[in-house]
């Protein structure tokens, strides 16, 4: 048995962000007693209809967010018992649906600031409803083995370390959250352990006072003795006295009070939580409270930590009458354990995970980027340029200075080409029609293909086919001509003999001063004389050269159309930011520059 | 609960309909000057003038000069601004109109659990501490409000005849929906006195409002003054102005003094703290707290006050098993303000002791428990270690 949270606990959370984590926070309690989740559902109106994922054991559970307590509770009669998670400022409203709701018959609010007067009048309100308001400011309830009602009892491991999976004979009201938790571990170590704990709060009127709880856990029959841990200020612990010394109690009472440091400190110098100040003549000190609980019969340590050893000479005396068994220590088996992730799993070395992917060039897991294993940092520092980054990312490998001088060169004659150009044109069109920077140049680059730009990776195929099998010129034209087509990376639409490519003729002049073996470069040369001589365009273009020479380097046939994406991304990239820096408008063609070749208007026939 | 000073006090009486003498704030004498050309009244009565800050005993500083005509206010002005007093300097004086009177008269508005105290009695001033059990006292339920025919039934039962009783009723009226509507928590006017035209006027006034109340009072425009008799130390502002901007808490009061530095967590176990060092027979050099897992740099600066604390032997580190409040991170917080306190050689002699647990307490202890090797003098505990243990080894160890 417990008191106020219990296994028929059904939880609304009014409230956002925090009141989310409180119910993962519950959803682990849950799973270490193996009961399914007690939160029904949430109220935020910003969220009304969507759902929050609430993490159970290995499952996601989806709870409902409602617009109103109303809603929640017309959907889910279960529910009896409201957590308040409403910023100060609406806190007051909020709890006042919850306390109006006929099912809720207990509301537990975790907001602190909240003004006195609607603390004030929210008490008053429960009161006169029969009903339980716990806080504000409260940490929370927890019933060993059965209910959670907020984060108080902390962390997961600290849940077990206070074998919270099962009662013990202890009931525990604290003002603080932080000394709640102390007071659950001390009872677990010193004793059997809580029943049931409750924060009611440090605020200087609290929705419920000590003496409902006390009769609550009087009538308990597995709660036999109560820690109180109390504060000077208010009258709290007097009532509390006041009534364990009114007539004979079946639960022994053990009491601390904060607040001695009073009576040596600078006059008017207080402080604590808000509710922890002496009445303005003095009464509700330390001393006076204490005097009083004593009085009444009540265990009254001298100092906090003489706590612990008094609720063990508690539970010995329980033990020792017989009212109470000795409690067996769960084997070390049966001891619950939250699932790990799989990433805690796999730092464990505990699971064993088939790999999705396998990637063999580049690893960001540390503190920066590992190219090939090199520290991008390092690559930097030892002078090496964009071309070996290419040569480690694209083939595996650090090119030397002359092959990265040759992909220098191939990048910086590509970049660009003008606006006219299919690539270009589309990324223009896309920045006038105000589409984004990455989806223009996107536009671009599907324009990259067998008749744009995209014949790099086809010519250097073939270029490679025929030095691979020894092929002459004329076998390897015969063969093409057979089996493929025109030569990719032969024939220019503009330029000839006449009117060569100037980039063409810069590029293969520095790779021959070179002095290197271009096996292909010389065969796609070989095949320009003959195929040039057929028709005038039928030249060696800047594709078929840029691909003969990267073949000759070593780059893989697959990675040849990348040199052009790379390069000529960098043109499409300037001719957006060129557009957008002018502020140009929607454009469209002008009809003169379309044949209408379509049928003239005309009847449209009836539908058959 | 937040202390208001008179001049802002006298403010929210008379938005009320509460009679106060005639008043000025002033913070320079060119700005008193200034005033006393403009309002007749600062020609024409006799006057009081009394520091503007929360000073306790006052009286006995010389900080209150009453009977003076406008020459003598004017220098009383001059003399006070910028006097200087321990930590605080006089930065404000007030300037009222003094009131020819012959009885002195009690009231005040508490809060309580159940609603308010309505208080009364003819004996007021100085004589009210020593005729306590004269006061009379109305219980308002919260949600209620007191009749007039109750008012009135008080004041009669309080010794007030006739007219006066009447009076006293409507003043207590007032005084009543003031408490109410301005989210008070105390309002004491001691004395009220009546004046040549028979009116009940509040001649000084105790007003301590709900700070947590304050987003629905646009017009509190006033600072929130220290309620223990002094002004806020540079150091307690700076704390208060970060507690203000992050989740969680952070507090500081700092103690004169005092040899033993205080860091803990939780505004319940921090007085246990507190309690555990005054019973050692310690003297504590601050209160300080930290609690609803604050962000890191929040505690930071809050450690760097404490280390800055004078001639302290040592820093007490303790804490309940936080709920929730991140062992961790918040330790990463106070030992980033260590290293920097020990860096400029503020901890030489320090020892500092360290209790806690909650989330990550493992990996947050560890943290502590590794500057032994950069040569802090730290002593490190974990939840096994009864919360208050720490004090009584430090007070062992001196």
């Amino acid at each position: 048995m417990s008191i106020l949270a219990t296994k028929d606990t059904h939880v609304v959370i009014q409230g956002g962000v925090a009141g989310v984590n409180a119910a993962r926070r519950m959803a682990e309690f849950r799973y270490m007693n193996k009961q399914p989740l007690n939160v029904s559902a949430f109220v935020y109106p910003p969220d009304a209809g969507k759902t929050n994922e609430i993490v159970c054991g290995t499952e996601l559970v989806a709870i409902p967010i409602y617009k109103t307590v109303a809603d929640a509770t017309a959907n889910h009669p279960e529910i009896n018992t409201s957590l308040v998670y409403i910023g100060a400022n609406r806190a007051y409203e909020g709890t006042m649906d919850a306390l109006n709701d006929a099912n809720i018959q207990t509301v537990s609010m975790i907001t602190e600031g909240v003004p006195e007067k609607d603390a004030k009048l929210l008490g008053k309100h429960a009161r006169k409803l029969g009903k339980t308001f716990n806080g504000p400011s409260s940490i929370g309830v927890v019933s060993a083995g059965e209910c959670r009602l907020g984060v108080i009892g902390g962390a997961f491991d600290n849940l077990v370390a206070c074998k919270l999976y099962r009662p013990g004979s202890f009931g525990v009201i604290t003002k603080s959250g932080g000394l709640s938790n102390e007071i659950i571990w001390i009872c677990s170590q010193f004793a059997d352990g809580i029943t049931t704990a409750i924060g009611i709060g440090g605020d200087a009127f609290p929705g419920t006072d000590y003496v409902s709880y006390l009769e609550m856990f009087e009538n308990d029959p597995q709660t036999h003795a109560v820690v109180v841990v109390g504060e000077m200020g208010g009258d709290l612990e007097e009532s509390a006295a006041e009534w364990y010394g009114a007539k004979k109690r079946r639960i022994k009472l053990l009491a601390v009070v904060s607040g001695f440091c009073q009576e040596s400190l600078p006059k008017g110098m207080k402080f604590g939580h808000a509710g922890a100040k002496e009445g303005l003549k003095g009464e509700g000190s330390a001393r006076a409270k204490s005097e009083a609980l004593k009085k009444a019969g009540a265990i009254v340590p001298e100092t906090f930590g003489a706590l612990g050893p008094a609720i063990k000479a508690t539970h010995e005396e329980l033990l020792k009458t017989g009212v109470v068994k000795a409690i067996p220590d769960l084997a070390p088996a049966d001891v619950p354990r939250l699932p790990k992730t799989v990433a805690e799993a796999k730092k464990d070395g505990e699971v064993l995970v088939a790999p999705l992917i396998r990637s063999t060039i580049s690893d960001d897991r540390g503190e920066e980027p590992l190219y090939q294993g090199y520290p991008a940092s390092e690559l930097i520092n030892a002078g090496y340029d964009i071309p070996h980054v290419i040569g480690l990312l694209w083939d595996n490998r650090l090119v030397s200075k002359q092959e990265a001088e040759i992909i220098k060169r191939i990048l910086m004659l590509s970049a660009d080409h003008g606006p006219c150009v299919s690539g270009a044109m589309a990324t223009v069109l896309a920045a006038c029609a105000g589409i984004g920077l990455s989806q223009s140049v996107a536009a671009g680059l599907i324009m990259i293909g067998p008749r744009f730009g995209g014949a790099v990776t086809d010519a250097g195929r073939w270029f490679k086919y025929a030095i691979d099998n020894q092929l002459t010129v004329d076998d390897f034209l015969a063969y093409m001509k057979k089996n493929v087509g025109p030569v990719p990376g032969i024939g220019h639409r503009v330029k000839s003999l006449k009117n060569p490519d100037k980039r063409v003729k810069e590029l293969v002049g520095h790779v021959k001063s070179l002095g290197i073996k271009t096996p292909h470069l010389d065969f796609a040369l070989e095949v320009e004389k003959i195929t040039a001589v057929k028709k005038d365009n039928l030249i060696l273009n800047v594709d078929g050269t840029m691909a003969a020479v990267l073949v000759d380097i070593g780059f893989p046939v697959d990675s040849l159309n990348g040199f052009f994406i790379l390069a000529r991304t960098i043109g499409m990239i300037g001719h957006w930011t060129d557009q957008k820096r002018q502020g140009s408008r929607l454009i469209r063609l002008f009809d003169y520059l379309v044949n209408y070749a379509s049928p003239k208007r005309r009847e449209v026939p009836k539908l058959k | 609960m937040a202390k208001i000073l008179e001049g802002p006090g006298m403010g929210l009486l008379r938005k009320w309909g509460l009679q106060t003498p005639n008043y000025v704030v002033v913070d320079s004498s060119e700005e008193f000057d200034q005033l006393a050309s403009a309002n007749d009244w600062l020609k024409n009565n006799k006057l009081v003038v009394k520091a503007h800050e929360a000073l306790g005993s006052r009286f006995k500083l010389g900080l209150v000069k009453v009977g003076l005509d406008l020459a003598g206010a004017k220098s009383a002005v001059k003399e006070m601004l910028g006097k200087q007093l321990e930590s605080v300097t006089i930065r404000e004086v007030i300037v009222s109109e003094a009131i020819d009177h012959k009885e002195e008269y009690y009231a005040s508005v508490k809060s309580t659990r159940e609603g308010v105290d309505v208080m009364v009695t003819t004996f007021g001033g100085v004589e009210v501490e020593a005729n306590w059990e004269k006061v009379k006292k109305l219980a308002v339920e919260i949600g209620d409000s007191p009749t007039d025919a109750q008012l009135v039934a008080l004041s009669k039962d309080a010794g007030f005849t006739g007219a006066t009783a009447t009076k006293m009723a409507e003043f207590l009226k007032k005084l009543y929906v003031c408490f109410d509507n301005e989210d008070a928590q105390y309002l004491e006017i001691n004395p009220v006195v009546q004046n040549a035209s028979g009116d009940l006027v509040a001649l000084d006034a105790v007003t301590l409002l709900d700070g947590d109340a304050k987003f629905r009072h646009k017009d509190w425009t006033f600072p929130f003054a220290a309620e223990f008799g002094r002004a806020y130390t540079a150091n307690e502002e700076e704390v208060m102005a970060v507690d203000a901007k992050v989740k969680g808490s952070v507090k500081l009061i700092e103690i004169p003094g005092g040899n033993i530095a205080m860091l803990p967590a939780g505004g319940g176990a921090s007085v246990y703290y507190s309690d555990a060092v005054v019973a050692r027979g310690g003297q504590l050099a601050n209160y300080a707290e930290y609690s609803g897992d604050p962000p890191d740099w929040a505690v930071e600066v809050l450690t760097e006050k404490v280390c800055s604390l004078p001639n302290i032997k040592h820093i007490i580190v303790g804490g309940a098993i936080a709920n929730f409040t991140d062992v961790k991170k918040t330790f990463g917080g106070i030992i980033n303000a260590f290293r920097k306190a020990k860096g400029e050689g503020k901890l030489n002699g320090v020892k500092i002791w360290v209790r806690r647990g909650g989330p990550n307490e493992l990996q947050g202890l560890a943290a502590m428990r590794a500057l032994q090797d950069e040569g802090f003098d730290i002593h490190v505990f974990d939840r096994t270690t009864p919360l208050t243990d720490i004090v009584d080894m430090a007070m062992a160890a001196k």
